[in-house]
């Protein structure tokens, strides 16, 4: 097979499974019922519609208000605390890393459960605040908590790009500042932060992307008191009229992505700049740690005190809560405890389904969508051509697409396509869906990798008589091998974690836990819930623990 | 086996003109250096033939084979190309062993497995490393590294093999002994070769003729001895060996004799400029036919000396006048203070 051949096919059947979708939604946003009513017109009645609706304009302010507070706690917070790791000797920083890292792997409804069961009004830690106190001195059910707690668990991802930016940056910058009489905060402040500006930029429009993106938290957190945003209102909307209204859904999906599209280039601009700011200096520098002499266990303190609210409490809640019978004021722990939740959850075809085809899922659905993300990438890999930059623009279309809009759109690809429907009831679509969804980020992880290869070793490849694609089989495919396999590792836990992308898939058959948990806390089980949710944590438990055994980068 | 003929190569990297328009040609069984700055574009060249560039004009070919013919529209993909390339890195392929590394070229030609083992063996044998087969790359020195990735170019017979700096990454004691050591190779085997090299040493030991380029063209070209003894060019005389240069005044110019003036003074040499007399001139000349005097003298200009230095099997003496920097050889030291420095007019050339 010719190498313009395969090209052709990978970029084709690629291009194909990103537009496709989005088109049919763009398509369905124009017309005045579902696609598949034989009356439905084009027409802009759906538009009308929905922006007519004081509801949709509620939610569309408070996802802003959502993602605008998320935003002013995640970047300072975040951006401090790259610092403190990266730059400073707080006590125990190996230790501490990977831990930081667990909000981005804990799903976030499950995290949402946890401090529904941990400080919501009966929670565990509410009632002994209440018996020492008297009363709850939080109220979980309000906006403040909604916009706290997303911005603590976005924390990590500010985390992620400021440290790597601090990690580029030459120390005598701090150490001059340190010997003029600055104490460790200022230098944080003066020296390092400013030097590190676009990367914090870009983290902070990153996380205000992510706002958009929040299904999980405001779904379990925002509901009791009817505090909608752009997603939750997409997904109530199934609901609220009875009959399939597919064309307002297609025309509030058409307004997210009005908002997360250009979000999108403009996080691939400032990454560019934040990229070429950190490229000027010297890389590789010896760097000596800052020493905060006595802030240093006052730092280590605000570290593991914000680790305990973001990461403990919820995980510990959930935990507690899927071993008790019941919970309330004045039940005794040892009273209540009880196995029965996880022995209920194999009472269940659907959960048991559920487990199984998440892990499988996460093992085979991981390892084939890294064995596509390979092909794309060695498709653009050496290629000298202005069709490399459809790539780069392909990668992005699913970025500005919430999972939960992703499989949705799917959905109606399987039902609008007649030969695609018997796949629908297939995990299939959801590994069709959730591929789709992690493209541009299962493409950074095998782009860095195959980055490393260095171009003569292929080269000498071709001039000892290999074709293109016998020096992609014999030379390339071999170096990233490793790469692959870690690919395949953090792929393993995003799909694992991932909920959103499977709600609208779901079905009997196509059951993830993710899914599972968003339709169960539905019903009000949440006996079932908490023990699913410890299941869901042990899994991504077991694969983060493997990654950082084998040395493996927790970010592409 | 054929000649390969370069010509009137043009190559463009974005907004950069590489190459200019060379024309190289090498003849069955010699060796041609490419010898020339950074940035001059020797390694480009090598890439261009080896088909790892795309030039946008002129032609290559071996023999009737044509690699690339811009007005033809032809351009053969590297792998149909058959030649030889020894990277500068070595780019060994760390996954495979060194038999599995020199076998691949073999191996993609569809010879039988039996005769794969003895032609490896046999190119293994050659380079001296005969025993080291299952080993891999990051297990060899870097010399053992460079000898398999020689091995690997050669073990296919390419009518040509392209050395791209192949030295350069060795230390300088080793580098002499790998000099030598493929230069008597590269003879015994009857090989034709292009090395690319920014050494001018290393390019007049291996090279039966050097190509010297200069921003994109030749500035000459010829056998070692040419290129060092009868510079055409300011340039090439500059690149070649270690010189000194004499900024002055052209006042005569006949007969391919020329004489410049600097303090007052005038040397003669010989003319390598057509220049009439009026203008300015430079005039070259290598450090080692500099020579010392006590006396005044034809072609001797005054000058005080600086520093006396003891290099091990010689003295570098550092004279000096106003601006002017004089080095010079000598086999013992000379009392600081004025002396006389010759330069010799048969071996000064005035550009």
């Amino acid at each position: 097979m010719p190498i313009v051949v395969y090209r052709l096919l990978v970029l084709g059947v690629t291009t194909l499974a990103v537009v496709a979708p989005l088109s049919l939604v763009i398509y369905q946003s124009f017309l005045t019922a579902p696609f598949f009513d034989p009356s439905a017109q084009m027409g802009f009645l759906a538009y009308s519609f929905v922006f007519a609706d004081p509801d949709f304009w509620q939610a569309f302010w408070t996802t802003i208000a959502i993602a605008s507070g998320m935003a002013a706690i995640a970047v300072p917070l975040g951006a401090l605390l790259a610092f403190l790791m990266v730059r400073t000797d707080v006590p125990g920083r190996e230790y501490l890393e990977p831990l930081i890292l667990i909000p981005i792997f804990v799903s976030a409804v499950v995290i949402a459960f946890g401090y529904v069961v941990a400080i919501g009004p009966v929670g565990i830690f509410s009632t002994l605040a209440k018996d020492i106190l008297g009363f709850v001195p939080w109220n979980l059910y309000s906006l403040l908590a909604l916009i706290a707690i997303a911005g603590l668990t976005h924390v990590p991802h500010v985390y992620l790009y400021s440290a790597a930016a601090l990690r580029g940056l030459s120390t005598d910058l701090e150490e001059a500042a340190r010997v003029s009489g600055a104490n460790p905060f200022r230098v944080a402040v003066n020296v390092s932060l400013p030097m590190i500006l676009p990367a914090i930029l870009f983290a902070g429009v990153l996380v205000f992307f992510l706002g958009f993106e929040l299904f999980g938290l405001p779904l379990v957190l925002g509901d009791p008191q009817d505090v909608l945003v752009l997603s939750t209102y997409l997904y109530k909307l199934t609901n609220k009229l009875g009959v399939p209204s597919y064309q307002l859904m297609a025309v509030v999906v058409v307004a997210i992505l009005a908002i997360t599209a250009p979000l999108v280039f403009m996080q691939r601009l400032l990454l560019r700049q934040a990229q070429r700011y950190v490229s000027v200096r010297g890389k590789g520098l010896k760097t000596q740690p800052l020493r905060l002499h006595g802030w240093r266990w006052f730092a280590f303190g605000a570290i593991v005190l914000w680790l305990f609210v973001t990461v403990v409490v919820p995980l510990f809640g959930i935990t507690l809560r899927s071993f008790v019978v019941t919970w309330g004021e004045g039940v005794k722990l040892l009273d209540v405890l009880t196995l029965d939740h996880y022995r209920e959850l194999t009472e269940y075809p659907n959960v048991i389904r559920g487990i199984l085809n998440t892990l499988g899922i996460g093992v085979i659905g991981g390892a084939v969508a890294v064995a596509w993300y390979t092909a794309i990438a060695l498709a653009v890999h050496r290629w000298n051509s202005g069709w490399t930059r459809l790539v780069d623009y392909l990668v992005m279309v699913p970025r500005a697409m919430p999972g939960l809009i992703a499989g949705l759109a799917l959905l109606w690809v399987f039902l609008f396509v007649p030969f695609l429907s018997p796949l629908k009831s297939t995990m299939a679509s959801i590994w069709l869906a959730y591929t789709i969804v992690w493209l541009a980020y299962g493409m950074r992880l095998v782009s860095g990798t195959l980055l490393q290869v260095a171009p003569e070793l292929e080269e000498a490849a071709r001039t000892a008589g290999a074709n293109d694609l016998r020096v992609k089989r014999d030379v390339t495919v071999p170096l990233i091998k490793y790469g692959m396999l870690a690919s395949w590792l953090l792929i393993f836990l995003i799909f694992v974690r991932e909920y959103s992308t499977g709600i609208y898939l779901l079905g009997p058959g196509t059951e993830v836990i993710g899914s599972l948990l968003v339709s169960l806390w539905g019903t009000g089980a949440i006996d079932l819930v908490s023990a699913l949710s410890v299941v869901n944590v042990v899994m991504i438990g077991f694969g983060l623990a493997v990654a950082v055994r084998l040395g493996v980068r927790l970010h592409g | 086996m054929a000649d390969l003929i370069v010509k009137d190569v043009a190559l463009r990297l974005g907004d950069n003109e590489i190459l200019k328009g060379v024309s190289v040609a090498v003849p069955a069984g010699e060796v041609v250096a490419l010898l020339g700055p950074s940035g001059s574009g020797k390694t480009t060249l090598l890439r261009a033939i080896a088909g790892l560039e795309t030039p946008h004009s002129g032609s290559i070919a071996i023999g009737d084979r044509v690699f690339f013919d811009a007005a033809r529209g032809v351009e053969l993909p590297a792998e149909e190309r058959g030649l030889g390339l020894v990277f500068q890195s070595y780019a060994l392929w760390p996954h495979r062993t060194v038999f599995d590394n020199v076998a691949y070229g073999l191996k993609l030609r569809g010879v039988s497995a039996a005769e794969i083992k003895t032609r490896v063996e046999k190119t293994l044998s050659q380079i001296g490393l005969g025993h080291l087969g299952a080993r891999y790359p990051h297990q060899l020195s870097g010399g053992q590294q460079q000898r398999v990735a020689i091995a690997r170019a050669l073990v296919y017979e390419p009518p040509v093999i392209l050395l791209d700096e192949p030295l350069s990454n060795l230390d300088a004691k080793l580098r002499e002994e790998a000099r030598a050591w493929l230069r008597t190779l590269i003879v015994t085997l009857g090989l034709s070769a292009i090395h690319v090299t920014h050494d001018q040493v290393e390019a007049m030991a291996i090279a039966d003729r050097i190509v010297l380029l200069d921003a994109g063209l030749i500035a000459q070209e010829g056998p070692p001895t040419t290129l060092y003894n009868e510079p055409a060019t300011l340039f090439a005389a500059e690149f070649m060996g270690s010189n000194i240069r004499l900024d002055g005044k052209l006042v005569e110019n006949s007969g391919g004799r020329a004489t410049i003036e600097l303090f007052g003074e005038r040397l003669t040499g010989i003319a390598r400029t057509k220049a009439a007399a009026g203008g300015k001139a430079t005039g070259i000349i290598r450090i080692e036919r500099v020579r010392c005097g006590s006396t005044p003298g034809p072609n001797r200009l005054k000058m005080e000396l600086k520093a006396p230095m003891y290099l091990g099997e010689r003295w570098e003496l550092v004279f000096a006048r106003d601006t002017l920097t004089v080095r010079a050889y000598a086999s013992a030291p000379l009392e600081p203070g004025e002396h006389y420095v010759e330069f010799p007019a048969e071996a000064l050339w005035v550009f």
